[in-house]
């Protein structure tokens, strides 16, 4: 069997029998997923270890020309190679979760999505990647859904579901129209000769693109599934799918799409990086004054896909390798923090920060890890989101738009902020009284952490070797040349950091003294501002969520449009037949009545008028 | 008279003749007579034509033109299934039995005589032998209705009796011979003034029109199935009509060589009288209360299909209205065996009256609806394919709008039908379902027997194609 071909079906293999086992086997359910994980992890590991030696598979599908095609060129492997990471590292830590719903249902949809994500990440022809990418959107609602047994679960599933359906969908048709004008649906062969922005239909398939690529990633407007999502659903799920999943395999696609597939023009770049700024910064806005641990990270979640974003559109090759080096490290530390947000839920039983405080005496590892992980979201030296967003800066400052780049200075500047606020409010400061025998989390949620963390200060001290093994050759893979990308240089940009640092803790400092002292209300300052007050107030009551709008305001009409065609059909299909059938028929019940006359004389008339239309038709001539 | 098959006319004859007096002191030996004699007959005939090397050869040996042995074998099977139906329907003493087996007995010798004449006038003969036989079948039970049928059925088709025999003379006189083979080699030479013949034709032909209740003559079809004792109207509805009038009318289509723009006049009357009995009996159906009077309606549609598609007179027509009429010997059959069965068991055909049968007679429900999807025309059932091939011969022949409105009226047939099915079968079990339970299995086994042949001609339809290709390939030299 084709190596290839392993991290798709063995966790295809295992979801199915994880159905068959009992629900109430103890670990069982749980040993078979993670060590279907790990296997996986190992196959992933090999195929990325055989480059240059591209592994691909091609089969014959559907005919015409459309071949069930596999390629796992450099940043396929690299982004399998990460899902299956991260699919490991979710398996460990759920082990003993208890609040992830039904283990059996949990762990299906746990390798379900692996399979599917793999399948994604590795498909080279655009039909088997859509057939993966839909197949995700299935089981992202059974994950929801399945998560916990209440209202809220079910209408975030739909509210899910509905949204990325629709994105998909535009996915679906900017793939038809992608294939259509290339002449193919291999991406391999798209890329030889990239298609450009200069006509109206490639522009309009390109945007398609775009938008399913960036919904999935949760960018906005497209996110606001998510922070429904952070109160609604498990924390494992967090940590797996919106923090990792969904944002390895959005911003891959959108650089395949924006680098691999398309020649993208200026015009493009400034939509993208205008895309990227506003999600960085609206989302972090929101994140800033969250009460939820969870609710917080989630909003974080979106804002840090603004970085990405931003970078790839830059379309320098510093730009681009800061977003896939700041996909690849959010999805680590955003994990990690979903993780943590999970053990500290498990262990004092709420996410609210009101109702937390000085938990680090008491949970120690899980509090260091919660630092690494918060320093290297806020783009701590020497952290590995401060060299992934270094990376971004300087490509925003390349593309001769300053504008961008001091937009992202600012999102950084809120997301310490914010993570100040949080990590004050849940490790430090006054433990409440009803916390006081809160104990450590268990081994197997502190392993998957502690794995997490050690990846954070990884790629921080050496942040060289991801970009030399994994970055710089899935750069190329996707053709994009480029220049030396690591290298710690102490210049202006390191400088301005250390302001935005500074800057950060006066404003924590201001909003303590503000907040009179209590942490979970550092926030408040900014919050309750003037003119911010009402925007936030409008946020909450989701004016600026287009599905609630959508769900609110256009809904409503459109059905009682359809409602009225609907009718219309029935009444032609239906009510206008039977009407006439049951005119005639009714007619024809009066008339057959018995009467022997009447039938004697239909049928003496009938017989005359044959008789004279055969003699006159040359009867008797 | 085709010699070969006058074994299959005279031993029911014989039969006939023998069972009043062999069973006038045990009168169910008058059971036994009958059903032995017909099963012989069919086991004979299924030698004669199912033979591997029959069928291997494709059918090239059959005696006679095959149309002739087709319907010799629908008739004796129709029959049998009637008279063993009937052995365990009948309740002692009421009514005739000597009488009523006799009568059987005459009409499928009647009907093979039909079957088997190659001139006019033996043809009007044993059709009106069979229509004496047929009123006094009517009446079996000696009830109001029946005679009311009966009368009904003799006042309304013997001016078709009369209008025969007035076109046999035209004929007579102005061809000199009655011999099937003189009309056709008439109507193949081309004579110019071919007037008076055709005319004497199109007079016969209104004869057969009458006979078999193609609207506006189906008057008497309603009242006479309705009326008729219970497993009489499978047999009238099955098989009688459909021979002494649409056999004849699809023989006289084939002599009168329709197929190469003969009379063209009288084709577009045959058709345009196919489709309103379409269209009038599926219409009818729709509103029924009464059972069997829903399955005369749906007959008068049926028989539509068949004129429709021999007022055509293409081969592929041709075939499918052979087809066609084996099938509606099959589908009919079973249907109105199944009325005979509620009727025994619940003790009515009214369909406000029952409802949820299926719980307590499934056996007659499925084989019900078995037969309902074959003359609706849903595949793979034997209806299906004989209205394809109607349907594909319309179309091939440029009558589009006939072949939409076919189409059109086999989904109003599949309408009444369900309805049906839903009043009668299925649906919340009514106070007739839960006093009555299934019939016994003797009574069941004609129904089953019929609906697997409609099964299996459904699935084999490519060897009875061979067969019906066959005799239309003959009958249209």
């Amino acid at each position: 069997m084709n190596l290839i071909l392993i991290p798709i079906f063995l966790p295809l293999a295992t979801a199915a029998a994880v159905l068959l086992i009992s629900e109430r086997t103890k670990y069982l359910k749980e040993i078979l997923s993670s060590a279907a994980a790990l296997v996986t992890l190992l196959a992933a590991a090999d195929i990325f270890l055989q480059l240059p030696d591209v592994q691909q598979l091609s089969l014959p599908w559907i005919g015409s020309g459309l071949g069930f095609t596999l390629r796992a060129d450099t940043l396929s492997a690299f982004l399998l190679l990460a899902v299956s990471l991260f699919s490991a590292a979710i398996s460990i830590y759920s082990f003993s979760m208890p609040d992830k719903g039904s283990s059996k249902w949990f762990f299906f949809n746990l390798l379900m999505t692996q399979a599917f994500a793999a399948g994604a990440a590795l498909a080279d022809s655009l039909l088997v990647m859509l057939f993966f990418w839909e197949g995700l959107l299935v089981f992202l609602y059974t994950f929801i859904v399945l998560s916990q047994d209440s209202p809220g679960a079910r209408r975030t599933a739909k509210k899910a579901f509905l949204i990325n359906g629709v994105t998909d969908l535009c996915l679906l048709v900017g793939i038809t129209i992608t294939g259509y004008i290339a002449g193919t649906m291999n991406m391999s062969e798209i890329a030889r000769n990239k298609l450009t922005l200069d006509y109206g239909w490639s522009v309009f398939a390109y945007v398609l693109l775009l938008i399913g690529a960036v919904s999935k990633a949760g960018a906005m407007p497209f996110h606001t599934w998510i922070p429904d999502a952070a109160t609604d659903s498990s924390s494992p799920f967090m940590a797996y799918i919106p923090a990792a999943i969904d944002k390895l395999l959005g911003i891959y696609f959108l650089a395949r799409a924006s680098v691999y597939l398309y020649q993208l023009n200026g015009a493009m770049s400034i939509v993208l990086m205008t895309l990227g700024a506003f999600t960085i910064l609206a989302a972090v806005m929101m994140a800033f004054v969250q009460k939820d641990y969870k609710r917080l990270l989630s909003y974080h979640a979106v804002s840090q896909t603004g970085y990405m974003i931003l970078g790839i559109g830059t379309l320098n090759p510093i730009g681009i390798a800061g977003g896939l080096f700041h996909m690849i490290n959010h999805a680590t530390y955003k994990s990690c923090l979903f993780m943590t947000a999970g053990s500290v839920e498990r262990r004092t039983g709420t996410n609210d920060l009101s109702k937390l405080g000085g938990l680090f005496r008491l949970m120690p590892l899980t509090g260091i890890f919660f630092l690494i992980a918060a320093a290297a979201i806020s783009g701590i030296a020497p952290f590995n989101g401060f060299f992934s967003k270094e990376l971004v800066y300087r490509g925003a400052l390349d593309s001769g738009h300053p504008l961008f780049f001091w937009a992202a200075e600012l999102g950084s500047f809120l997301t310490l902020a914010s993570f100040l606020k949080l990590g004050h409010s849940v490790y430090f400061g006054k433990l409440p009284e009803n916390l006081k025998n809160t104990k450590e989390a268990p081994f197997s949620m502190l392993l998957p952490m502690a794995a997490l963390a050690a990846i954070c200060v990884l790629f921080g001290f050496g942040a060289h070797l991801p970009l030399e093994r994994f970055i710089g050759p899935a750069l190329d893979s996707i053709g994009v040349r480029h220049g030396a990308l690591a290298g710690f240089e102490a210049g202006k940009l390191y400088f301005l950091s250390v302001i935005v640092i500074l800057a950060a803790v006066i404003n924590h400092m201001l909003g303590l003294a503000a907040g009179g002292g209590k942490a979970s209300k550092a926030s408040d300052h900014i919050h309750y501002a003037p003119v911010l007050k009402e925007a936030y107030a409008m946020a909450e009551n989701r004016v600026f969520d287009i599905y609630e709008l959508g769900m609110d305001k256009v809904v409503p009409v459109v059905a009682k449009a359809m409602f009225s065609v609907d009718r219309f059909f029935d009444w032609v299909i239906d009510t206008a037949p039977s009407s006439t059938a049951g005119f005639f028929s009714e007619a024809s019940e009066r008339f057959h009545n018995g009467s022997y006359p009447l039938y004697l004389a239909l049928t003496l008339a009938g017989a005359l008028v044959y008789i004279l239309l055969a003699a006159l038709n040359g009867g008797l001539k | 008279m085709d010699k070969g098959l006058l074994a299959y006319l005279l031993i029911p004859l014989l039969s006939a003749v023998l069972i009043p007096f062999a069973a006038r002191a045990r009168r169910r030996l008058a059971d036994v007579i009958a059903n032995v004699t017909l099963l012989a007959g069919l086991a004979n005939l299924a030698w004669l034509v199912l033979r591997p090397s029959m069928i291997s050869g494709g059918f090239a040996d059959i005696p006679g033109d095959g149309l002739t042995l087709l319907l010799v074998g629908a008739v004796y099977l129709v029959g049998f299934c009637v008279t063993f139906f009937s052995a365990w329907f009948m309740e002692d003493g009421t009514p005739n039995r000597q009488a009523y087996y006799s009568l059987i007995l005459v009409s499928v010798a009647a009907m093979t005589g039909v079957v088997s004449a190659t001139d006019f006038f033996t043809l009007y003969v044993f059709i009106e032998v069979l229509a004496v036989t047929s009123f006094a079948l009517i009446t079996t039970d000696d009830s109001g209705r029946g005679v009311e049928g009966a009368l009904k059925y003799f006042f309304l088709t013997f001016p078709a009796s009369a209008l025969i025999i007035l076109g046999i003379s035209i004929l007579m006189l102005t061809l000199g011979s009655l011999s099937f083979d003189n009309l056709r080699i008439f109507m193949a030479s081309g004579v110019p003034s071919s007037g008076p013949v055709t005319f004497g034709a199109a007079l016969m032909l209104l004869g057969f029109l009458i006979k078999s209740g193609v609207a506006p003559f189906h008057t008497w079809t309603p009242d006479a199935y309705q009326g008729a004792y219970a497993p009489v109207s499978a047999h009238l509805a099955g098989i009688v009509t459909k021979i002494s009038g649409v056999y004849a009318l699809i023989r006289m289509a084939a002599l009168l060589h329709f197929f190469d723009g003969r009379a063209l006049a009288l084709s577009d009357l045959l058709m345009f009288l196919g489709m309103l009995s379409i269209a009038v009996g599926a219409v009818a159906a729709l509103r029924q209360k009464d059972f069997k009077r829903m399955l005369a309606f749906s007959s008068v549609s049926q028989v539509g299909y068949i004129v429709l598609a021999a007022g055509l007179g293409t081969p592929l027509a041709i075939m499918g209205a052979i087809f066609h009429l084996f099938n509606h010997a099959t589908f009919k059959t079973v249907l109105f065996l199944n009325s005979a069965s509620l009727e025994k068991s619940a003790g009515t055909t009214d369909m406000e009256k029952l409802g949820g049968m299926e719980h307590a007679m499934p056996w007659t429900s499925w084989t019900s609806v078995v037969a309902l999807l074959s003359t609706a025309g849903v595949p793979p059932l034997s209806g299906f394919w004989s209205k394809l091939l109607i349907i594909l011969a319309l179309w091939q022949a440029g009558l589009k709008t006939y072949a939409v409105l076919a189409l059109l009226f086999s989904i109003v047939t599949l309408a009444y039908f369900m309805v049906m099915q839903r009043k009668v079968f299925f649906g919340k079990k009514s106070r007739a379902a839960e006093a009555s339970a299934e019939v016994s299995a003797p009574l069941l086994a004609p129904a089953v027997l019929m609906s697997a042949l409609i099964v299996a001609l459904g699935l084999l339809f490519p060897y009875f194609y061979t067969y019906v290709r066959m005799v239309a390939e003959r009958i249209l030299i």
